[in-house]
């Protein structure tokens, strides 16, 4: 049985290390907008909540409501429906290089929640103190509230991660590729379930590295 | 120094506005430690939040150093100012020192010569050797030196208190207490200091205003006394 396994590595390596680096690329792609953005619309609603300091009931509904929307539609739907802003935004609507705009909007709605209940969770005199102590606007997000959420954030944007390689197996509908789109056509629509399942514990060991490494970091930078 | 003109401060409550401060008057000289002594709720840390700008009056004006504080100025004003908090404020994923030196990141400075400063302060408020610890491992009367230590960084011109020892035990109460008398004849610091304590106002103010609902409803010229602390069992036996 553990030879028919071997033999599949080896008959499939080209294909499994051609979808792996697609998965690679387009979680990459995906992580970098995920945190600059999500950071972003997460902190603006942070600051214009009811009980924020920059209190905008009008910014808040706006944006809370455009990530509620990207998280509501279920996804294989969503990859489907922003084919034509793909085409607007990059030219073509299919391949690896249009996957990364639906899970790039995915990982950003999701991980901009994160960063608002991340904020949520600190002191809320922190805001207090770093004025008392001379701090603007600025200095108060990156001296106090990015210090003090840090490990928090960190935990969330591995949870984002995880979603994200998770959200990355059905890019195949749109041309994506990466290892869910071969699991699927090569290994489950084509009988050949040994390459299904490898693809599997492949996953598996991908979700279980990110999430160690994303736990170690979080602890060495908590000392709370 | 700090010079309060009718100052009033309305919250909303529900749906209406209530004033919670009523033209209150108050002058507070230079190297002065002047007590706000109050019930809980009567409005003292809301004046004190509103002498460093966090607040803002509705009606009145507020001078500090002779300017008044607004919106324009209260930026710079607060610069010369510093705040000791009831619960510490300080910055769990800090250490020690990285906590000391935080005010000076907003401030022009050579970072070399910050440390060093930072290093003296500590001496002075006796946690050399703990400049690398982080906050959880300290005790309370150990946090409450640490956040004196970052304000005296700035070398302020003024130090707001608001309830400094509300989080201690006596032992750790009277430590703080005694440093900030050191730091007042040290530094001529002006200080202020909230407190619903009658014994802490005693032992550290040389004048204090008495708060009761939002008013100032008298100012006492007090003694002051030396600060000295005192056991369980004294505390017991004394009337």
């Amino acid at each position: 049985m553990i030879s028919t396994y071997i033999d599949t590595v080896s008959k499939y390596q080209t294909d499994l290390l051609k979808a792996f680096t697609e998965t690679l690329d387009m979680m990459f792609t995906a992580m970098i907008f995920t945190v600059i953005f999500g950071m972003v619309f997460g902190y603006i609603m942070f600051i214009t909540r009811d009980d924020g300091i920059h209190r905008n009931r009008f910014i808040y509904f706006i944006v809370s409501g455009i990530l509620n929307i990207l998280r509501s539609v279920p996804y294989i739907l969503f990859i489907i429906v922003i084919i034509p802003f793909n085409r607007l935004l990059i030219g073509t609507g299919f391949g690896v290089d249009a996957s990364k705009i639906p899970l790039s909007l995915i990982g950003i709605a999701t991980f901009a929640r994160f960063v608002e209940q991340d904020f949520l969770d600190v002191n809320k005199s922190i805001y207090e103190t770093s004025y008392a102590l001379g701090a603007n606007i600025t200095q108060y997000l990156t001296h106090f509230l990015l210090v003090e959420a840090r490990s928090g954030l960190i935990l969330s944007f591995t949870s984002t991660t995880i979603s994200l390689l998770s959200y990355s197996t059905v890019m195949g509908i749109i041309g994506g590729g990466g290892l869910g789109y071969l699991a699927i056509s090569e290994g489950y629509q084509n009988f050949n379930y040994s390459l299904m399942w490898i693809i599997i514990l492949l996953m598996v060991l991908l979700v279980h590295l990110i999430q160690t490494t994303g736990n170690r970091i979080a602890r060495k930078y908590d000392k709370r | 120094m700090i010079v309060l003109e009718n100052v009033s401060k309305s919250f909303l409550n529900g749906v209406k506005e209530e004033e919670v401060i009523h033209d209150v008057n108050l002058r507070i000289n230079k190297k002065e430690i002047f007590g706000l002594v109050g019930e809980t709720g009567s409005g003292k840390s809301t004046i004190l939040r509103m002498i460093n700008g966090f607040i803002e009056p509705d009606k009145g004006k507020i001078y500090i150093m002779d300017r008044e504080l607004n919106k324009d100025s209260k930026h710079q004003l607060v610069r010369d100012t510093s705040m000791i908090f009831q619960d510490f404020n300080l910055l769990g994923n800090l250490n020690v020192l990285d906590n000391v030196i935080l005010p000076t990141k907003f401030r022009k400075g050579r970072k070399k010569d910050e440390i060093e400063k930072a290093r003296e302060i500590l001496s002075f408020v006796g946690l050399t050797d703990f400049e690398g610890a982080y906050i959880k491992t300290l005790s309370g009367g150990q946090k409450q030196r640490v956040a004196i230590a970052r304000t005296l960084m700035t070398s302020p011109k003024i130090i707001l208190c608001d309830e400094p020892t509300s989080a201690l035990d006596d032992r750790m109460s009277y430590e703080v207490l005694k440093l900030l008398r050191e730091i007042n004849d040290k530094y001529d610091t002006t200080i202020v200091v909230v407190s619903h304590d009658i014994s802490v106002i005693k032992s550290l103010c040389s004048r204090v205003a008495i708060i009761e609902d939002g008013r100032v409803v008298e100012i006492l010229s007090l003694t002051q006394k030396e600060i000295r602390p005192i056991s369980y069992k004294e505390a017991l036996i004394s009337d």
